[in-house]
């Protein structure tokens, strides 16, 4: 379980006038094991950066984190993060890469290649384990950040925006594919993302994060049944995904303040 | 005879085509024959043309002039240049590594890149006197300090992504190191290389031709003195033979190095 308390995290000096920003302000959340969260906000509002305070790159002023009831100092074993960018090592194999994690674990190199050709089956990159990251398309190279956060057997996988950069179909196949094996794993997830669709498919429950400063707005049960592997179609068109996707929208829509009151036209002109 | 053929196979086909001639030997070729051409023409003690030169080298070749010096000039270049490089490169690493130890030696090392390396040629006859010493203490003047500079930069060149990344992983420092700011380096970390192998040839010729007692530049230095052009510039293309090979077999090891990066990417 991960309990997220009193969160509250100021940039300073990171503005061009020297004042500081703050990100993150009384986050509270607690996710459960083996529980999909999604956290939804618009851009900017701190989602990716709770995601990553909770992956301990980030230090924050106060407040606490604690998995299974364990205080966060820092990175640990229990976690491990898929990004938006991917960072895959440009000079190792897909192998190599995939096994990364377990390295830094000191498996020996025969054990390791072993438990990452597993992770290479299981993604669906069979036959591209000595290739090297650039000869990947966006969606490959995905797959193998996947790959190599799933090789350490974390207890938490933490994603930030994994498909944000990629095409609509193949960040669909991905969809598709993360929930078949999120539904075989059942890994505690905490997926961040900017898209409503993606949060509602994925997640059983969405945290939707309001922007300046980022906090827990509303937090929603995704009432779709599992498995969701199977159709995602009839999934997509069912009432209750509807349901939920337009109440999000609602409140995505009133934290835009420039689309509900247009700035007075007199203060541009001067 | 090839290019001929060739393009007569390209007017049969009724479209010119450009024979598939590399440019840099269509480029030597032309520049040979101008050479040849203006030395006949131009008749001036000081620009023999490019057949009498070549006569030339195959004679001091007969004489045993050429391979003798050339060995002893190849043996000091590969001592200087293979300290340059293992210095050059620790020196650089430590630099990038620790501000502390940049702040201590970065002035120096700018300063020597830019200083006139020749000018420390006397220091180290008088310190080492007529031996090879010297010759390889100037060959290493030359070409450590842009190995030195070009590492120090390469420190810095990882993605802040793949170090948050191999943090998030718990990788620690040694590790980031050994397995992403170093890899990151190479590309920059060779080119400094590659830069200090030139570097290092003309320091190998400028020493030789400042102690002017073994070696290719002692040949240019006494054929000088006789004006005997067709001597200097017979050495001269042996020189440049072997500046491109030195830089070529720096290229080789690049390359595997970093077969990883794109081709395009890497300089050619």
């Amino acid at each position: 379980m991960i309990e997220v308390v009193g969160l509250n995290m100021t940039f300073g000096g990171l503005t061009q006038s020297g004042g500081s920003v703050e990100a993150l302000r009384d986050v509270n959340l607690r996710i459960e094991d083996n529980e999909f969260l999604t956290v939804l906000g618009p851009s900017g509002c701190g989602k990716t950066t709770l995601l990553r305070a909770i992956g301990g790159l980030v230090t924050w002023n106060s407040g606490e984190i604690r998995i299974d009831g364990r205080a966060v100092t820092g990175p640990g074993p229990e976690r491990a993060m898929v990004f938006q960018n991917v960072a895959l090592l440009p000079w190792d194999t897909v192998l190599s890469n995939i096994a990364f994690g377990l390295e830094l674990r000191g498996m020996a190199r025969e054990d390791r290649e072993r438990k990452a050709m597993e992770l290479v089956d299981l993604v669906g990159l069979s036959g591209f384990e000595r290739r090297m990251p650039r000869e990947l398309s966006g969606g490959m190279q995905q797959r193998v950040g996947l790959a190599r956060a799933l090789a350490v057997e974390p207890k938490v996988l933490l994603m930030d925006e994994p498909f944000g950069a990629l095409d609509e179909q193949t960040r669909r196949i991905l969809q598709e594919e993360l929930i078949r094996i999120w539904e075989r794993t059942r890994t505690t997830v905490v997926f961040v993302t900017h898209s409503m669709d993606e949060a509602v498919l994925l997640g059983d429950r969405i945290a939707l994060f309001s922007a300046r400063p980022g906090t827990v707005d509303e937090v929603l049960r995704v009432p779709l049944p599992r498995p969701r592997s199977r159709d995602i179609g009839s999934i997509e068109r069912s009432a209750e995904f509807v349901a939920i996707r337009s109440r999000l929208w609602e409140r995505l829509r009133e934290m835009q303040p420039d689309l509900r009151r247009p700035a007075p036209v007199a203060r541009i002109a001067s | 005879m090839t290019v001929a053929a060739k393009g007569v196979r390209a007017t049969a086909t009724g479209r010119f085509r450009p024979p598939a001639v590399p440019a840099g030997a269509v480029s030597l070729l032309v520049g040979a024959l101008g050479w040849e051409a203006l030395g006949w023409l131009w008749q001036v003690p000081f620009f023999p043309p490019l057949s009498a030169v070549l006569g030339r080298l195959v004679e001091m070749v007969g004489e045993g002039k050429i391979l003798g010096n050339l060995a002893q000039s190849l043996s000091d270049l590969a001592i200087g240049f293979s300290i340059s490089v293992v210095f050059g490169i620790t020196i650089g690493v430590l630099m990038g590594a620790y501000s502390k130890v940049e702040a201590a030696l970065g002035i120096y090392v700018n300063a020597l890149l830019t200083a006139p390396s020749l000018v420390f040629a006397p220091v180290f006859f008088s310190m080492f006197g007529l031996s090879r010493a010297t010759i390889v203490a100037v060959i290493v003047m030359y070409s450590i300090f842009i190995i030195i500079v070009q590492t120090t930069a390469a420190m810095r060149v990882a993605p802040g992504d793949l170090l948050e990344m191999g943090r998030s992983y718990c990788a620690p420092r040694s590790v980031l190191f050994r397995r992403i700011i170093l890899p990151a380096a190479t590309p920059l970390i060779m080119a400094g290389v590659r830069l200090g192998m030139g570097r290092a040839v003309k320091g190998m010729i400028n020493g030789e031709m400042f102690i002017a007692v073994v070696g290719l530049g002692k040949l240019v230095i006494d054929a000088g003195r006789r004006f005997d052009a067709e001597s200097v510039l017979a050495v001269l293309i042996v020189i440049v033979v072997v500046a491109m090979a030195a830089v070529k077999l720096v290229q080789l090891v690049d390359a595997r190095l970093t077969s990883w990066l794109p081709s395009t990417a890497r300089g050619a």
